[in-house]
């Protein structure tokens, strides 16, 4: 009865959110699509990506400023997750991690955004050994036949604004679109700028500023009766980026993404659609450092990463399996250089990324098979085989001094299997799930060149006589629902094999003025992280609504020493009043103090906090017309805190008020 | 159509055997060159006459010292730039027929001496000179290689004159006190430095400090003796053996070095050879740590503030 619902709750969705059904998936929707039950942030769409991923279950971010956030999943970052536009792949530009590639997009871009925990990835992942995150594009989408068989069009129009009195955030966005039975497009622009905020106490963090522009657009024509060409187009580009956190800010982070895919939907089979698309996108990083006072030597530090690739995808069900299959091939190119100018004296350059090409490809298979008595099976694999080249001579001669004998060409194959099996008797949905999966080291890792971690003080070479690491998962939830009332709990735990980390190398001498050493990555034997939480839903009583969610996580190397960021104990408590198109919502949201941080790989201990929020808002109807508008206060008591993943320590925002507005018509 | 496929084959053919003959020497084309070849056995064949032609494309006349030799010979001298600098400078040597332009199969060139005149102090000296004059292996014995490396520029202190003789088959001359211009090293760049080991001075020059790049650098050194018997007389090679250790350092980076660098040992040509890595552009201070054949620091080892030898090179790449 339970799965029959969910089937047929899905049978309405737009075709792109399908892929709900399998397990194991969260998803947090950006642009409100009148769905009940989706999750979305209490600023709703004006909220920042970051702020919309951090309504993700198993999502963390790690702050180095109030802009671009790196998403971590399962206490995993970015070399352990996949992150994926629309099935797209994109690879950041920036050797010190200021720019993952979430900060290309903007709110008013995306549907939702959708979190594959662990192994069980996304047709198009690869290497997410923690999960995989896939941006949804918000494409407007054809306009169906009426009962009478006419054929409709729609236009409409969104504006919105907000502020943040804490940094005086603004935040512009307006968008239009058309849509009718064989044509849609629907475009946009979006601006934000912030100046520097001030944490708990009034006092004004330095160089947390930034401003960024954005600007989208989607195509649709069908074709034919069951055939479609899309096309999108993305550019967004952020300057004056302040990290407070790092020793350099920014002066411009620019990505163009662009695609163009071509579907066809079956009828009358068991085969359902086919899709192939093909794409490009370019990401230009620059950092800057003539902001700063008392810089030693005036660095450059440019980044370039291309991306071009496509893939297939092609599904089909017959009431039993519902199946995928999926290849995809990409080709990115990482280049990446510092020049420093000591005064006076010749400059001294480097390249930090030789300019790596890597193409990849990659065959994926997912079947969910449907077992009587609510029970389900989600098998799925993939492989990957990848040729990698350094095509930077003077990088790949510099990188040679510390690796005599290396190659200017690498091959990996990596792949993943994963399992999930779901049974869901009366008032239980019970999963369990293994898989194993491995990843081929990333580009830093693999050939980086002196970069400096700020985190730990070393100077990294990245190693390209690295294995592959590989994990095994295991995870469980049970979950209970009775009347208004349901606790769950899940679980999940990844054993490691060649686990990469960067290790201490006593005969290196560092770059980095002041820096403390050099770190190679290397693969250590072996390694664990586990994580559990557990979450519970009251509706108390139609207005009123308690949610409660506790986490926990383990992460240890092969001698049991903490690896670094990984989440202590944390919480969220909230309160949900309804009534009619009013809402409102108090939240308590908390860390334990960090005590099992990471001593070995330069963490420090961060204590514990909690913040209570306040957050209000309502909705007014006008004929073909909705006006939204949301208030509240972040950090109240404004409390100065900071948690395990600010970055070096970086006090968080004081009290914020923010106030925003959304009208739709 | 048939036809042309034919005389495809032919052309090709034939290019083929033109390839293939090319080392009678019949197919060599000097038009241009302004070099007539005969049957004059003192003289380079067609082949040599073209690899001296192309060598000599790579490097820069120095008219200074060429000169003609009984009125039938020309000796040309080249560097690499057509001037001097301070520390370490190839010299080549090419004579030819004035009548046929064509390069003379083999001479010989002798006592090449380098003269500082200390216009203030009113003294004289030499500098580090090569032992002799001689072929370079993989090119024409038309070409004689020589090496001069200079203690300093010339300048107010002093100026820099050279002499020596060529002997062009039964013909002899040469160039007396010609003086010459020996430029300063741009900021950053100490080829050749002195250090002593009692009473002895010797000093120590970097060949190809020009090719090095980012990465591991094969170097060339030399150490030559102070003449302190005769000063004006060319400082020879320095017999002795040493063990050259050297430390790249950039000063602009907190002395950031790099690992895996050789010590400089002394190979049977006479040079010192040995493996310095690079990590990046910029400037690189090479502290040096000289040790004798049996392992004592003879010079240069000492640690100064900053932990390193105070004998060093600098090197901007």
């Amino acid at each position: 009865m339970t799965l029959s619902l969910l089937l047929s709750s899905i049978l309405l969705l737009p075709a792109d959110t399908a892929i709900l059904k399998t397990h194991d998936i969260d998803e947090v929707v950006v642009v409100s699509t009148g769905r009940q039950g989706a999750k979305r942030s209490i600023k709703g769409q004006v909220a920042s990506i970051d702020e919309h991923l951090a309504e993700l279950d198993h999502v963390n971010l790690i702050r180095r400023g109030s802009y671009a956030w790196e998403p971590v999943v399962n206490n995993m970052a970015t070399e352990r997750i996949s992150t994926t536009i629309d099935g797209m792949k994109i690879f950041f530009a920036c050797t010190d991690k200021m720019d993952p590639v979430t900060s290309y997009v903007e709110s008013g871009n995306l549907q939702s955004i959708s979190l594959n925990s662990g192994l069980n990835g996304n047709p198009q992942s690869t290497g997410n050994i923690g999960g995989s995150l896939d941006l949804k594009l918000r494409k407007v989408g054809f306009q169906p036949l009426s009962f009478e068989g006419e054929k409709n069009s729609i236009f409409h129009t969104n504006v919105s604004a907000g502020h943040e009195f804490n940094g005086h955030l603004q935040v512009y966005g307006a968008d239009a679109s058309y849509s009718s039975y064989g044509f849609y497009s629907n475009f946009g622009v979006f601006f934000r700028k912030a100046e520097n905020y001030k944490t708990g106490g009034g006092e004004e963090l330095n160089f947390s500023q930034f401003q960024k522009v954005n600007a989208f657009a989607n195509l649709g024509v069908r074709l034919a009766e069951r055939d479609i060409l899309e096309g999108t187009i993305i550019f967004d580009r952020a300057t004056d980026v302040g990290y407070p956190a790092l020793n350099m800010d920014v002066a411009k982070a620019q990505g163009l993404i662009t695609s163009l895919s071509f579907k066809h939907n079956f009828q009358e089979s068991f085969l359902t659609s086919w899709e192939t698309k093909a794409y490009y996108n370019h990401i230009i990083h620059v950092m800057d450092d003539t902001k700063r006072p008392d810089v030693e030597i005036h660095m450059d530090m440019p980044g370039d990463s291309w991306t071009t690739g496509l893939y297939s995808l092609l599904t089909g069900s017959n009431g039993t399996h519902d199946a995928s299959l999926n290849y995809d091939l990409y080709y990115n190119r990482s280049f990446a250089d510092m020049t420093m100018y000591p005064g006076g004296a010749a400059p001294m350059y480097m390249v930090t990324w030789p300019d790596v090409g890597t193409l990849n490809s990659g065959l994926a298979l997912s079947d969910v098979i449907s077992f009587p008595h609510n029970q389900s099976l989600n098998v799925s694999a993939k492989f990957a085989f990848q040729q990698q080249k350094l095509n930077n001579e003077e990088g790949y001669n510099a990188l040679k001094v510390f690796f005599p004998g290396m190659k200017q060409d690498y091959y990996q194959t990596t792949g993943r299997v994963a399992l999930s099996y779901a049974w869901r008797p009366e008032h239980w949905k019970l999963t369990f799930g293994t898989g194993w999966g491995s990843r081929a080291p990333t580009v830093t890792e693999a050939y980086g060149y002196y970069l400096n971690n700020t985190f730990d003080q070393y100077d990294y070479i990245g190693n390209p006589r690295l294995k592959n690491e590989s994990a095994v998962e295991v995870n469980a939830s049970a979950k209970w629902t009775k009347g208004r009332f349901s606790i769950g709990a899940d679980a999940n735990a990844f054993f490691f094999k060649n686990y990469i980390i960067g290790t201490f190398e006593s005969r290196l001498s560092p770059m980095t003025v002041d820096a403390e050493g050099v770190k190679v990555y290397a693969n250590v034997k072996s390694a664990k992280i586990v994580n559990v939480s557990l979450s519970s839903q009251w509706q108390a009583l139609k207005w009123l609504k308690w949610s409660g969610r506790a986490s926990y996580a383990i992460g240890r190397d092969a001698e049991d020493d903490n690896l670094p960021l990984i989440s202590p104990f944390s919480y969220t408590s909230s309160l949900d009043f309804t009534h009619g198109d009013f809402s409102a919502q108090a939240t308590v949201q908390g860390y334990a103090a960090q005590t099992d941080f990471g001593a070995k790989y330069g963490e420090t201990r961060t204590p514990a906090y909690a913040i209570l929020n306040l957050s209000a808002s309502y909705n007014i109807h006008a004929s073909k017309s909705l006006i939204s508008i949301r208030a509240g206060v972040e950090n109240l008591l404004d409390k100065s805190y900071t948690t395990y993943s600010d970055w070096n320590g970086i006090p968080q925002k004081g009290r914020n008020i923010y106030v925003n507005v959304n009208w739709g018509f | 159509m048939k036809k042309l496929y034919y005389s495809l084959i032919f052309a090709a053919a034939t290019l083929g055997f033109a390839s293939c003959s090319s080392n009678d020497g019949d197919d060599i084309d000097l038009s241009g060159t302004g070099i007539t070849i005969t049957d004059d056995s003192e003289c380079c064949s067609a082949e040599e006459a073209l690899l001296v032609y192309k060598f000599i494309l790579t490097v820069k006349h120095v008219p200074e010292l060429s000169f003609e030799v009984d009125g039938k010979y020309k000796v040309n001298a080249y560097t690499k730039t057509g001037s001097f600098h301070t520390g370490y400078n190839d010299i080549y040597f090419i004579a030819s027929k004035k009548s046929t332009d064509n390069y003379v199969k083999n001479f010989d060139v002798k006592n090449l001496t380098p003269i500082m005149n200390m216009v203030k102090m009113g003294t004289y000296h030499s500098t580090p000179v090569s032992s002799g004059v001689s072929t370079v292996e993989d090119l024409p014995d038309a070409i004689k290689h020589g090496w001069v490396s200079f203690v300093m520029n010339s300048g107010e202190k002093g100026t820099w004159a050279i002499s020596y003789d060529a002997e062009v088959l039964s013909s002899t001359g040469s160039i007396k006190d010609q003086t010459i211009t020996v430029n300063a090293l741009p900021e950053g760049q100490e080829w050749i430095k002195s250090f002593k080991i009692g009473e002895q001075v010797y000093f120590i020059s970097l060949v190809n400090p020009t090719s090095w790049k980012t990465g591991t650098n094969n170097i060339k050194a030399y150490v030559s003796r102070k003449n302190l018997e005769s000063l004006t007389t060319p400082w020879g090679v320095a017999s002795e053996e040493f063990t050259v250790e050297a430390v790249p350092t950039m000063p602009d980076m907190g002395n950031h070095t790099s690992p895996d660098n050789t010590s400089w040992t002394k190979q049977s040509d006479g040079s010192y050879s040995g493996v310095l890595n690079l990590t990046m552009t910029g400037l690189w201070r090479i502290h040096l740590t000289v040790k004798d054949k049996d392992g004592n620091v003879v010079a240069g080892g000492d640690d100064l503030s900053d932990g390193y030898s105070s004998l060093y090179l600098d090197v901007t790449i």
